[in-house]
């Protein structure tokens, strides 16, 4: 009985200094260059895993390549990057700890979190840290003063959806519109922006109530009655990529005959396997990698994502950038590789290139209109319809 | 009404299957199976391996899920719920096992298959459209599939040798050992059992909804509203459960829709007085 | 163990938790872990509650519901209503204590798996709540909440504001760990009392219990409240640090993981919790290094825990002390 005691005491031992290990066991330094590290707080387990995978997978890529090509040039050092990544879990405590770990690790610019409550929980560290963060979030309180280290990292919904209603109104006659979100704070919130920018453009909204859980699987008893009243437009508020298919399925199995459209990035992949030729003409917000509009880099990228992690993710696309213009904004202004102020001061002026779109796009700040303060990424406004298997691009906007 | 029903229907048979291999498992062993969930959600991407990727027929893909699963099952009774049951002080103490296992599956199933949603080619195409109702013959296909199995788990209960053993079980834990019942094998069995139905049931819909690795979790918390409806422990409670969450969600969405969130809300707040009246469910054994 | 022996363990957890650990971080640099340990603390609060209603006997996975509504009424009352923080705090705990024996009354009959089951579901009831009532803003949240202002008490400052602070980690940490300390000290005195042993033959045998003329109801109503009341401050004080809240902020996972940190502990311990929510927290950030792997290796560990201690960490003091 003792020596049975004293084995299990050791495996518990065994099992805590497991722990310490690998606590203790950084990675190997670089050699030569110096170390640029970059964050990332967001969700890469449980349900909403897809959004902060596809996310920090497009870093991942990108920084591998850099660093496999000599690494970054800014001022007078060459760095590697080294993307620091936290799993928090789309839990707001989890993200606030990992804001921390990335205080503490010193860094000073931060992609994510993923969604509305993580990104406003972080504000008070990132403020106090000095760490300018890019959050996949809308809420405009995170970018309007007095706030003023976030950075939206993509198109925010309020900006592409009445972009889209427009099209579609002009250019498939569509006069009725219905609306469907989870009842969970980010797609609520989209849909009452949703609600409001077809309210503008003089829409009817047949359907604005209708909800479902985020767990749901089979969506029929949630669009039956939406179906009956056919509307010629149906809006997936701010729909999670699993979720996408099935709403799109279910509702043409229904009967219905009217555009589905959704103003999130989605992939082509998903859409295929989980409705196949039902999701022909299905509208979303998409990245760069359209053959129409991909140049030479991103179909690049593409095929290192690929190579790296086996398939791509058509979300990737919309995600590519923060990652690119922390790097641009740091070489535009070496000094602000440890101080935000001073990347601060150059967002107001900064213009770059934008490598991955075809002809001469640039990269800068925007977002005066929404925000009254340039706290936005100018990522292009790619509107995709999907069509056996892959998007074709209908329109690119931009924001202002 | 007509098709609010036929839906109502439809989803009761899939919830009825999903609880009642998690009711089979607390009946026996008196272990609420946090990796219920996930246990289906392995049997979809088996099931989307075997019928969508390598393309062989789709009742292949389904043994092989249910197969797997029950071996899975078994393992996991075998070396991890039947040493702590032994050595712990209150039984509760299984609950923390059962959720470290859904954690532990819900990592290598993130690690193996991916963060995306997987769907497979239709089983069956087309849609039934007459008298109102508007079914695809595919969900009709499986709806059937659903009842024919649990018609044969409730016939192999009530009839089979091993079933009458584990439903004395079930019953009387000491009693059954006592007149002779191997306590530790019918358990093996129990739960290699109620894995397997996860995995059928799991293999089953992802012709319908596809499946995707984080989806156990809800899953699991759906499986124990029925099973709690229903009454813990018992077949029959567990497959009233399901009808009645099925058809409760298809009314509620259609007759609440225009209160915008608050379906779920009811649906919640009616189990919770329901349950506060009837403190073992439906048809529940005291003390669950 | 005797009464010196005690007073002097109480003595060295409060000069570890109130001075050691402090200098620790100050002199190893390692700032993130004030706030890890606040979390621990908060969290270990709010599964003190948990343990309490595993004494009376039911599993309780309701608990974000408690801490979700802690943290609305407190920000609530300081962003619609201007209050000070400082009153929030108990006014949170109020309010859940009260909500709670409204909801307890009823539920609190139910045994087993059904109560384990009602409380799960509280959880997400709270959450459609939160997202459909007028006050709480809805799906939009609380943003902006102000830091804890200054708290003085006939003009003298007792807490000084925490916005002038220069680092206001450190003063949440010191308020969550003092707030820890009087509730497990709440916690082992309830226990040692009277009432505890009451509640201790409600957990083996009811129906016995009633017969002897105890009035179980009662009993199980107020461990119950006093258990919602941590929750409630819990969550009012997780509100501040973020200085924001949302329906999400406390979730199913939530309630499930305050239980697990009572298992794993040790339910027959009174420090359980604690322990329990220091190794599954701390575990989890420590592992944050190991990437995609942190989940793989969580669980596994979690699990090998679970085989070899079943009756949580704490079991393990017990068992070498009787072997020695």
């Amino acid at each position: 009985m003792i020596n049975r005691r004293s084995t299990l005491k050791s495996m518990v031992l065994g099992a805590v200094s497991a722990l310490a290990m690998t606590a203790a066991g950084m990675p190997p330094a670089q050699a030569q260059n110096k170390e640029l590290k970059i964050g990332f707080v967001g969700v890469t387990s449980g349900p909403a895993a897809a959004w902060g995978t596809s996310n920090v997978r497009s870093m991942q890529t990108r920084a591998a390549w850099i660093n496999e090509t000599g690494g970054v040039k800014i001022g007078d050092a060459t760095y590697n990057v080294n993307i620091v990544t936290f799993d928090d879990q789309k839990d707001p405590k989890r993200a606030i700890a990992g804001m921390e770990k990335m205080a503490q690790e010193g860094i000073h610019y931060v992609v994510g979190p993923n969604v509305d409550d993580g990104a406003a929980a972080v504000r008070p560290v990132a403020e106090a840290n000095g760490i300018i963060y890019f959050p996949y979030a809308f809420p405009k309180a995170l970018y309007q003063k007095p706030a003023s280290n976030a950075v939206l990292g993509m198109i925010a919904n309020y900006q592409s959806g009445p972009a889209i209603y427009k099209y579609l109104k002009e250019n498939k006659g569509v006069k009725t519109i219905a609306f469907v979100a989870a009842n969970e704070s980010d797609p609520l919130s989209q849909r009452d922006s949703g609600v409001e920018a077809a309210k503008a453009l003089g829409l009817k909204i047949v359907a604005q109530n209708d909800t479902y859980q985020n767990d749901t699987r089979d969506f029929t008893p949630v669009l039956t009655p939406i179906v009956s009243l056919k509307p010629d437009l149906l809006v997936l508020s701010g729909v999670a990529p699993a979720n996408a298919p099935l709403l799109i399925r279910a509702a043409r199995e229904l009967g219905f005959e009217g555009l589905i459209s959704t103003e999130t990035a989605q992939d082509a992949k998903v859409l295929e396997e989980g409705a196949g030729e039902y999701a022909n003409g299905f509208i979303s917000v998409g990245g760069a990698s359209t053959p129409e509009i991909a140049s030479d880099m991103m179909k690049e990228f593409v095929s290192r994502y690929t190579k790296m992690f086996g398939e791509y993710n058509d979300e990737s696309n919309t995600k590519v950038y923060a990652l690119e213009y922390i790097l641009e904004t740091l070489k535009a202004n070496p000094a602000a590789i440890n101080d935000v102020g001073e990347f601060k001061k150059t967002m107001d002026s900064f213009s770059a290139p934008n490598p991955y779109l075809k002809g001469d796009a640039k990269l800068s700040y925007v977002g005066t209109t929404s925000f009254g303060q340039k706290r936005q990424l100018a990522v292009p406004m790619v509107v995709n319809e999907y069509k056996d298997g892959a998007f074709h691009t209908l329109f690119v906007g931009t924001v202002d | 009404m007509e098709q609010v029903i036929a839906n109502g229907f439809y989803l009761g048979a899939q919830y009825a299957l999903i609880a009642l291999g998690l009711t089979l498992i607390f009946a026996l062993m008196n272990v609420l199976n946090f990796a219920h969930g996930q246990m289906y959600v392995l049997g979809g991407f088996i099931s989307y391996t075997v019928y969508g990727q390598l393309g062989l027929p789709f009742v292949v893909a389904l043994l092989a899920s249910g197969v797997t699963l029950a071996v899975i099952g078994a393992l996991m009774e075998k070396f991890l719920f039947r040493t702590v049951i032994k050595r712990s002080l209150r039984e509760e103490s299984t609950m923390l096992l059962a959720a470290a296992t859904a954690f532990f599956f819900d990592a290598v199933i993130l690690l193996i298959f991916g963060e995306k949603q997987r769907g497979v080619p239709k089983i069956v195409k087309g849609v039934f459209n007459e008298g109102g109702i508007i079914m695809p013959y595919d969900r009709m296909v499986v709806g059937v599939l659903a009842l024919v199995f649990i018609a044969a788990f409730v016939l192999y209960m009530q009839y089979s040798r091993v079933g009458r053993a584990m439903r004395a079980l079930a019953q009387d834990r000491v009693a059954a050992q006592l007149m002779g019942v191997q306590v530790d094998r019918y358990s093996m069995i129990g739960f290699a059992m109620g894995a397997m139905l996860a995995g059928i049931v799991g293999g089953l819909l992802v012709t319908i909804t596809g499946v995707n690795s984080g989806i156990g979790g809800p899953i699991s918390i759906k499986a124990f509203m029925m099973v709690m409806i229903g009454g813990a422990g018992v077949v029959g409670g567990a497959i009233a459960g399901g009808f009645i969450l099925g058809m409760m969600e298809s009314v509620g969405l259609t007759v609440l829709r225009e209160y915008g969130d608050v379906t779920y809300l009811v649906i919640f707040a009616a189990l919770m007085v329901f349950l506060s009246i009837r403190p073992n469910g439906l048809m529940g054994k005291p003390w669950g | 163990m005797t009464r010196s022996v005690k007073i002097a363990s109480v003595a060295a957890f409060l000069a570890i938790v109130f001075i050691a650990v402090p200098v620790l971080i100050s002199v190893s640099g390692r700032f993130d872990l004030y706030y890890t340990l606040t979390s621990v603390a908060l969290l270990s609060i709010a599964s003190a509650g948990v343990w309490l209603t595993f004494y009376i006997g039911r599993i309780n996975i309701g608990q974000g519901a408690y801490a979700l509504m802690g943290g609305y009424v407190s920000a609530i009352l300081v962003v619609t209503h201007g209050w000070s923080f400082w009153p929030t705090l108990p006014a949170a705990g109020l309010s859940c204590a009260a909500a709670s024996v409204l909801i307890g009354l009823p539920i609190l009959r139910l045994r087993g798996v059904y109560f384990a089951m009602v409380t799960l579901v509280l959880t997400e009831v709270a959450r459609l709540l939160a997202l459909a009532l007028p006050i709480t803003n809805g799906a939009k949240g609380m943003v902006s909440i102000p830091l804890p202002g200054a708290l003085s008490i006939f003009g003298l400052t007792i807490i000084p504001d925490f916005a002038t602070l220069h680092n206001a980690r450190l003063a949440f940490y010191l308020l969550a760990v003092a707030l820890m300390v009087v509730c497990f000290a709440v916690v082992y005195r309830l226990v040692h009392s009277r009432v505890g042993k009451l509640c201790q033959s409600l957990q083996q045998n009811e129906e016995l219990a009633s017969s002897i003329g105890v009035n179980i109801a009662y009993l199980r109503v107020i461990a119950y409240a006093v258990s919602s009341f941590f929750g409630g401050v819990a969550g009012a004080i997780f509100a501040a640090i973020s200085q924001s809240i949302y329906p999400s902020s406390f979730t199913v996972i939530d309630s499930v993981n305050f239980m697990l940190n009572c298992f794993l502990g040790g339910l027959g311990y009174v420090f359980g919790p604690m322990l329990g929510t220091l190794v599954l927290y701390f575990g989890w950030d420590l592992l944050f290094q190991t990437g995609r792997f942190q989940l793989l290796i969580y669980s596994t560990l979690m699990i090998v825990l679970m085989l070899f201690l079943p009756n949580g960490l704490l079991s393990l003091a017990a068992t070498t002390r009787k072997k020695g």
